[in-house]
Order: structure tokens, then C-alpha cells, then sequence
């Protein structure tokens, strides 16, 4: 059951970090087409707005794998000090603590999003809609908490899943 | 309870999270929501937590982060870092310690590309950190003087520091930039003293290489040339006005891949997959940044700063010694607040202070930044520790601290030198702006 | 103990909170928020005050100033209409060069909301300010413009799209750059100049790295507004509501916009003073060759807009 689960959120995971990286090389490409265009006074229009909302793009897609690679930064000083224990309990409670705020961040963020909607935001040139951005942001968190429940779930029954499929067959 | 009394509670829960190993950026976002909720209310947490984060991952200025990465890690995949690398050890390698110097230099020349601190870290850090281990340099040293060496990012001009200082105190950005440039020079020669001293000190901390030839150095800086032009060539846009320093980070990475497949060292995979560990690393940098943006109106609420600020410029204690509470303040915020938000919430308090007491107002802000910098690696919450950490994921973060330690203790110095002689800052804008 | 922390939770309940993105040296302190203090000192006798939030203390920049006064994180906030401007399509007409006029800014503006044709782009809030900036200059470094030929081939900074059409419509290439990279990109060349207000020079140390200044040029001006979050509005006493209502619209808009008038005032005064800076102000002759360019892209924006209605309201001709 939790090993489906696991192959599940691992292709979510995987596609919220394709998404994201794609978000990446289209900022780049954007600006570099931008400042090639400027030198014969062709600057693309709404660069700047394409260039913005493709990061938003990539730090949301980027969430939930970085969790799976373990790349969220914590603080290790204490931890030979502190008994085994303390240490396992660590590893329940982070990762709850993580989804906590990851559901709480979709929910900031789907409340956003209708604002946005109501007040008709978009970016400021070709006018992007921000609502669709914030949506991608909910789905993208959700991916991020779900993942880090199911950690959660893993160190509480004591088979903490350390590696990445995705990653160990890349 | 007390809004102060809330705050003081705040703060201690998220060093209790820290120390439990919570991640750095789940802790803050949980203090600073629950905080602001206690304080204000829980809709205007969540409409902070929503704002805050959407308007960062879209900030213009933040997406230089993800294009230096880029371009750190296909120098890296394309060799260009090793080739780099290969040419410093064959030039100072015979030195001991000569590639964490070779670093500290590599360091200046970025802060003069970018304005962040976070980015000369991240992209030193990518591109120099493997190439040191390469070479085994102790990581403790490898690590403490990329974290060190990224914090010059925000005193060698340009600088986000000080625009941001400029701005909140009505200070001329030109001058602050000029009052930048020796003690940035002079924080890069402090740090090189460090390294060339803790390694004849320990020398196994940075391990003298054999003696080579001119012809043996030639060759290797031949083959650090492409990244070095594509380094000049970025630097020299800046300043010629083709670019502007966010473009020039997309311009770095675009000449960096396009040279990489010119040469056949970079396939698409390559490029996808660095392009792919750069949004990793971009994602939790930026979730770290994004909640500290949400401690930064819990603390505005709590009145904390207010309140301490007050406190401390009303005590009957002479001028310098005021002043010298302020920077210490400074420095002991700077372990736990992101650095840029503790200069809005304390400088409507102490710029005053210090323009009464007749006080160069271009030299405190020098002095400021400095203590900016060394909040920057100071424990718990050191933001360049947390960037050399997610390049080096191998390090533990206890290791990356003690490295620092020396540096920070350089910086200290570097601050009592320009306390004790405001000329190293003050010459420069005197003698070229009136 | 106990007693004081009640009273202090009591006295902070009736704080409303005002949040601003800049320091508190800038000129909406004085234009807008003291003028807001004392009418509330007066009207409640201290029952009501203002806790003011400077430098972005509540949330950083101006982008989402209306988002968190409507949700509720400030009671009040400022912000500039063009930063979000798919917001704002009807009250950014009165930026449109040509459509001001000689009437001050506020009247515009508040001659449309009375007549109800901008409340929509205001929802969940109560406007408290609407106002006008002193007009656009161009601000320019080594480059001198007088003649609509001056501006071909330079690269000018816009904010937006429809300023973007109007250096377009000059011949010039619009430039989109972050307001915090406006300096280093004047310095280095990247833009030749931009077009904004005179007060903003002085905002972003623009002196320092420009020289030459061109006024009386059709490039329309600013509008700003202040607003307050209904809910907190709603649930005022009634003698705060009165002090609020007393002052809010057209007072405090005037106080608003007479304070930008004086702020660039001063700015141009200490430009000139400084001795090192160029300053042409153009004959009305050699503005309109401008206007010939420029005025047909305010038409078309209204046009397009269907907002006919909304400009010759606010120009007083309804
Ligand atoms: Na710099
Ligand atoms: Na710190």
C-alpha cells in the first residue's frame, strides 16, 4: 500500500520538478532573447513578466523534490548530542511540521488567488494572469505536503525511506 | 500577555525547533504564522504567508539566484570549474592554503558582478567547493571561506545592502558604494591573512601542491580561459550598459552552455540535469529566504526592536560607547534575523542616534553592512551557512560554523580597524564626490 | 501586572494600522498619514490613533499594498495604481497625457468615483485618498530632449504598457527595469533615460547618475491612492467615523497631492541649486510637436477601453 503511494507521489514529484525546470530554462532563454533584442531596439515585449512568473515556476516546482532529496536545510549541531530518541522523534516531527505548513501555504495561497481573481491581477505588461500562477503554487504545495506526510507515516511505523527512485534510476 | 512578551516567547520556540532539527525554513514559517496570528490574527498571517512568498519567487531581483546556480553548475558539469581550478593550484597551489585564497579573490570579483550576498555564495560555492575537496583541503576551511568570501557580495559594490540603507536613511547610494570599495578590499586581504595563517598554523588544512613550471602554468590558465573571458565578458556588460546585473546572470549561464556545447563537453542531459539540481537548490534557498520574510512583521508587531532601540539609546553611557551597543546589537540580531529586515526595523531607531552624536552617516553605514555580513554566518540563523550547505550537502552544518569562526573573528577586526580609522571608508567618496 | 495588560491590549484594539512600503521620511507621512493622526486626535480625543508601519514593515513592496489592506494584515495602506494596472484600467485614464489638464489631479479623479464609474476597481476597501502626481519629466543621462527627434533610438525606462506606447510613439525603445535597478542602469548606460515625476528623483537618488531634465512635455503624471479596509472602517465608532469621513476625499486628496507639489518643488530646486544639471522646460510650441505624437495614443487607450464616459467625467464635461 504505502510502496503505491510512494510510486504515485514519486511521479508527482517528478513532474512538479520537470515543470519547475522548464520554468528555468525559459527565464533564461526569455532574457537572454530580451537583451540580444534591445541592442537593435526589438526588446521582448513582457520579458520581464515572463522571466518573473517562470521563477515562480521553478521555486514552487522545486519544493517537493527538494524535501525528497532531503535539501531542506536544517541545523545538525546538537545532533550527537542529543539521545536516539530525540532524534527519532526529529524525524516524525519534521516532516509534520513541514506538511503543516505546506497545507497551511495552499490554503494562504488559494485564498490569494480568488482575491487576484476578484481583483482582476495580472502581471504588468501582457497582463499574465496571477491567479493561474497561484493555482500552480496550491497544486505544487499540496505535492510538497503530501510527500512529507508520507515521510511522516514511514518514520512513525520506523522505515524511513531515504532514497529517491526517480533519482537512484536516473 | 504583552506583545514584547509573545515576541521574546517567539523567538525562543524557534531555537528550541533549530536545535531539534526542524529545517530552518519550516521553523520560521511556523513562529513567524503562529506569531503574527497571536498577534494580529490568523487572516492577516495567511494573508502575509501567501503574499510574502508569491511576491519573493517572483522578485526580479531574486532571479539572478537560480541563473548563477545554473551557471555554477554547468561550469561545473562542463569541466570549466576543474580547468579553473587546475589553473589556480598550478599558479598558488605550492602555497599552502593557496587555493582557499585563490577562493577569497574569486569571491571579490563576483561581489563586484552581483549585489547579493546569497548569490556570490551559491555560485562560488558550486563552482569552488568540489574543485577544493579535489585538492583535499579540509572542508571546515573550504566551506567557512566560501561562506566568508559570499558575504563580500554586499560590501564591494554594487550592493543591495547599501541601496537599501541608502534609501530607508536618505543616504547618497553613489558615496556609499565608493565608502564600499576598501573596506571591501580590505575585509577580501583580511580574510587571505586568515587562511595563509590557520594553514601554517595546521597545514593539513590546505595542502601545499607540488612547484610548477611557467610553461606548466601557462598551460593550465589556457584552459581556464573560456570561463574567465565568460566571466570579464559578464563584468564588462554590466559596466559597459548592455546588460543589467539580474540579465547578466542569464548571460553568464547562456555563454557558459553555449561554450560548453561548442566544445562538446555539455549534452542535453547534462544541461537538463544541472538545470534540474539548480531548481533544487533554488527551491530551498528560497523557502529559507521566504519565511524569514515572515518573521521579519512578527517581530514589527511584537515591538521588540522599537522597544530595545529605545532602551539602549537612552542610556547615560558616552557617544562611542552607544555606538558600540548598536553594532554589537547588530551583530547578536544578526544570528537570528535575516539581515536586510533588521535594517528596516532598527535604523528608524538608531540612524537618529548616531547623526545627533555627530557621526559620519556613509561610515556607519559601512559599519553596518559589516555587521550585516557577520549575521550572515553567525549561528543559528546564518543565511550563507545555510547557502554553502545546500551546495555541500555531505558537510554537516556543525563543521560549516566552526570553519567560519576564524573568519568571523577576521571581521570583527575589520570592524575595530574602520571604527578606529573612518578614513579607509571615507577617503574614497570624499576625494571623488564633493 | 494584569490590569496593564489589559489596558494595553485595550488601547492597541483601537489602533488602526497603517502600513507603508517606504520610509517614513517619504512624503505620504506628511501628505497623508499626519493629516490622518490629527483628524483622528481631534475627532476621538486619542480613542482611536494610528499605529504607523514604515518600510515595508507589515510586507515589502508596493505590489501588494491592496491585497493586505483588503484581507486585513494593515487597516490602511498606499500604492500606485500602475503597478497592478489590470486592476485599475478606469482610474489610470487620468494618467493619460493630455487628459489633466489645468484643474488639480484629485478633482479628476474623485469627479469619476462620485459619479461611481471607478468603485468597481476599489472593491472590499473605502477610498480615503485619490491623487495626482506632479507631471511626468523626461530624466535623462548625456542625452538632452527637445524635439520629439531627440528621443529616436534612445532606450527609456516604462513602468508600464501604455507609457511604453508613448515612447514608442516617440521613436524611442521602452525599456522594462525593476525601480530598484533604476540607478545602476542610469550609471552604466543600459537605459538612457526614464519618465517619471520629479518627486521620484529624489525616491531614488536619480540626481546622482542623471543630468539632464525635460519638462512640460505630454507625458501625463501619476495617481496614488489611500485606502481602508471596509471592515475595519465599518466597525469604527461612530466618532471615529466621523473624523474619518470629515477628512476623507477630496480634503485629504488635496493634502496628498499639495505635498507631492511641494516635494517636487523642492527636488527641482535643489537640482537646479546643485549647478551641474541641465533643466529645459519647453515652450508650450515645442511641446505640442509632442502632443502630435502623443496625444493620438491617449485617444486609442481610451478608446479601446470604452471610456469615454469616464474621461469626460473626469474632466468635468458630463
Ligand atoms: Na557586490
Ligand atoms: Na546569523
Amino acid at each position: 500500500m504505502r510502496s503505491l503511494l510512494w510510486k504515485w507521489a514519486d511521479r508527482l514529484i517528478g513532474l512538479s520538478a520537470i515543470v519547475g525546470t522548464i520554468g528555468l530554462l525559459v527565464g533564461v532563454v526569455v532574457v537572454l532573447v530580451d537583451v540580444v533584442g534591445r541592442e537593435f531596439h526589438m526588446p521582448l515585449t513582457g520579458a520581464q513578466d515572463i522571466s518573473q512568473m517562470a521563477m515562480v515556476t521553478m521555486v514552487f516546482g522545486g519544493m517537493a523534490i527538494a524535501d525528497r532529496l532531503s535539501a531542506h536545510i536544517a541545523v545538525d549541531v546538537f545532533e550527537g548530542v542529543f539521545p536516539p530518541v530525540i532524534n527519532r522523534v526529529t524525524q516524525i516531527i519534521a516532516p509534520i511540521v513541514g506538511a503543516v505548513v505546506f497545507l497551511i501555504l495552499a490554503r494562504a495561497m488559494w485564498e490569494a488567488a480568488a482575491l487576484s481573481r476578484m481583483l482582476n491581477l495580472a502581471t504588468n505588461i501582457i497582463f499574465l494572469p496571477k491567479a493561474w500562477f497561484q493555482y500552480m503554487a496550491v497544486v505544487m504545495s499540496v505535492i510538497t505536503a503530501l510527500a512529507m506526510i508520507l515521510r511522516a507515516v514511514d518514520a512513525i511505523l520506523g522505515c524511513p525511506r531515504s532514497e529517491y527512485e526517480a533519482d537512484t534510476k536516473r | 500577555m504583552s506583545d514584547i512578551a509573545i515576541g521574546g516567547i517567539g523567538m525562543a520556540v524557534l531555537l528550541a525547533m533549530l536545535a531539534f532539527r526542524i529545517p530552518v525554513a519550516f521553523a520560521m514559517f511556523f513562529v513567524g504564522f503562529v506569531g503574527i496570528s497571536l498577534l494580529h490574527n490568523s487572516a492577516s498571517a495567511m494573508s502575509l504567508l501567501a503574499s510574502e512568498s508569491f511576491t519573493l519567487a517572483s522578485s526580479q531581483e531574486l532571479v539572478v539566484i537560480p541563473l548563477f546556480i545554473l551557471m555554477g553548475n554547468v561550469a561545473t558539469v562542463t569541466g570549466m570549474s576543474r580547468r579553473l581550478y587546475d589553473a589556480a593550484y598550478a599558479i598558488v597551489g605550492s602555497f599552502r592554503g593557496g587555493l582557499a585564497s585563490a577562493t577569497v579573490i574569486g569571491c571579490g570579483g563576483f561581489a563586484a558582478l552581483s549585489g547579493s550576498s546569497v548569490a556570490s555564495a551559491l555560485t562560488m560555492g558550486k563552482v569552488s567547493l568540489g574543485e577544493m575537496k579535489r585538492f583535499n583541503y579540509d572542508e571546515r576551511l573550504s566551506t567557512g571561506v566560501v561562506a566568508a568570501g559570499g558575504t563580500l557580495g554586499i560590501l564591494i559594490p554594487p550592493s543591495t545592502g547599501f541601496v537599501i540603507y541608502a534609501i530607508l536613511v536618505e543616504q547618497s547610494i553613489g558615496r556609499l558604494f565608493l565608502a564600499g570599495v576598501l573596506p571591501g578590499l580590505l575585509l577580501a586581504a583580511m580574510f587571505i591573512l586568515t587562511v595563509t595563517m590557520l594553514c601554517y598554523w595546521k597545514p593539513e588544512f590546505g595542502p601545499a601542491g607540488p612547484k610548477t613550471s611557467l610553461r606548466q602554468k601557462g598551460r593550465a590558465f589556457l584552459g581556464a580561459a573560456p570561463i574567465v573571458s565568460i566571466t570579464l565578458l559578464t563584468i564588462g556588460g554590466i559596466y559597459g550598459g548592455f546588460f543589467s546585473p539580474v540579465e547578466a546572470a542569464a548571460v553568464g549561464a547562456g555563454l557558459v552552455i553555449f561554450v560548453g556545447a561548442l566544445m562538446g563537453h555539455l549534452s542535453l542531459k547534462g544541461l537538463w540535469s544541472a538545470a534540474r539540481e539548480s531548481v533544487v537548490t533554488t527551491a530551498s534557498v528560497m523557502l529559507i529566504v521566504m519565511s524569514a520574510s515572515l518573521i521579519n512583521p512578527f517581530l514589527a508587531l511584537s515591538h521588540i526592536p522599537q522597544v530595545a532601540g529605545d532602551f539602549l539609546v537612552n542610556l547615560p553611557v558616552p557617544p562611542l560607547a552607544i555606538l558600540m551597543l548598536i553594532l554589537l546589537t547588530y551583530v547578536v540580531l544578526g544570528c537570528f534575523l535575516d539581515s536586510l529586515a533588521m535594517l528596516v526595523l532598527t535604523l528608524p531607531i538608531f540612524f537618529p542616534v548616531i547623526v545627533n552624536f555627530g557621526y559620519d552617516p556613509i561610515w556607519f553605514g559601512v559599519l553596518v553592512v559589516l555587521t550585516l555580513e557577520m549575521g550572515l554566518i553567525s549561528p543559528p540563523v546564518g543565511m550563507n551557512v545555510f547557502i554553502v550547505k545546500s551546495v555541500a550537502k555531505d558537510v554537516p552544518l556543525g563543521r560549516i560554523f566552526a570553519g567560519v569562526i576564524p573568519f568571523f573573528l577576521a571581521m570583527l577586526l575589520t570592524l575595530a580597524i574602520i571604527v578606529a580609522f573612518p578614513q579607509v571608508s571615507l577617503i574614497l567618496p570624499n576625494t571623488m564626490i564633493n | 501586572g494584569v490590569a496593564a495588560a489589559v489596558t494595553f491590549s485595550a488601547a492597541a484594539a483601537d489602533s488602526l494600522k497603517f502600513a507603508s512600503w517606504v520610509p517614513a521620511a517619504h512624503t505620504i507621512t506628511e501628505g497623508v498619514v499626519d493629516p490622518l493622526i490629527k483628524a483622528l486626535e481631534e475627532g476621538t480625543g486619542g480613542a482611536t490613533d494610528i499605529d504607523y508601519f514604515t518600510g515595508g514593515e507589515l510586507g515589502a513592496g508596493p505590489l501588494e499594498q491592496y491585497v493586505r489592506v483588503v484581507q486585513g494584515v494593515a487597516d490602511m495602506s498606499w500604492g500606485l495604481p500602475g503597478y497592478t494596472s489590470s486592476q485599475f484600467p478606469k482610474t489610470m485614464i487620468s494618467e493619460l497625457p493630455g487628459v489633466k489638464g489645468d484643474k488639480p489631479g484629485y478633482e479628476l479623479l474623485w469627479n469619476a468615483y462620485d459619479a461611481g464609474l471607478l468603485e468597481k476597481e476599489f472593491p472590499g476597501v473605502k477610498p480615503l485618498a485619490l491623487w495626482l502626481s506632479e507631471p511626468n519629466v523626461f530624466i535623462m543621462k548625456d542625452h538632452e530632449i527637445r524635439t520629439p527627434e531627440d528621443v529616436k533610438g534612445l532606450k527609456i525606462r516604462v513602468s508600464g504598457t501604455i507609457a511604453g506606447d508613448v515612447i514608442a510613439a516617440l521613436g524611442g525603445t521602452p525599456v522594462q527595469i525593476p525601480a530598484g535597478e533604476l540607478y545602476n542602469a542610469l550609471q552604466t548606460g543600459l537605459i538612457d533615460g526614464l519618465v517619471t515625476g520629479t518627486s521620484a528623483i529624489g525616491d531614488f537618488k536619480l540626481d546622482e547618475v542623471a543630468n539632464s531634465y525635460t519638462y512640460n512635455v505630454p507625458l501625463g503624471q501619476i495617481s496614488f491612492y489611500t485606502i481602508m479596509n471596509q471592515a475595519a472602517y465599518d466597525g469604527l465608532s461612530a466618532e471615529a467615523k466621523a473624523a474619518i469621513d470629515g477628512i476623507a476625499g477630496r480634503t485629504l486628496s488635496k493634502s496628498a497631492e499639495d505635498a507631492w507639489n511641494r516635494k517636487a518643488e523642492a527636488v527641482l530646486e535643489s537640482m537646479k541649486a546643485a549647478g551641474d544639471n541641465t533643466i529645459i522646460v519647453l515652450s508650450d510650441e515645442e511641446s505640442a510637436a509632442f502632443e502630435e505624437l502623443v496625444l493620438p495614443v491617449t485617444d486609442k487607450a481610451i478608446g479601446q477601453l470604452g471610456a469615454e464616459e469616464v474621461y469626460k467625467t473626469m474632466r468635468g464635461e458630463m
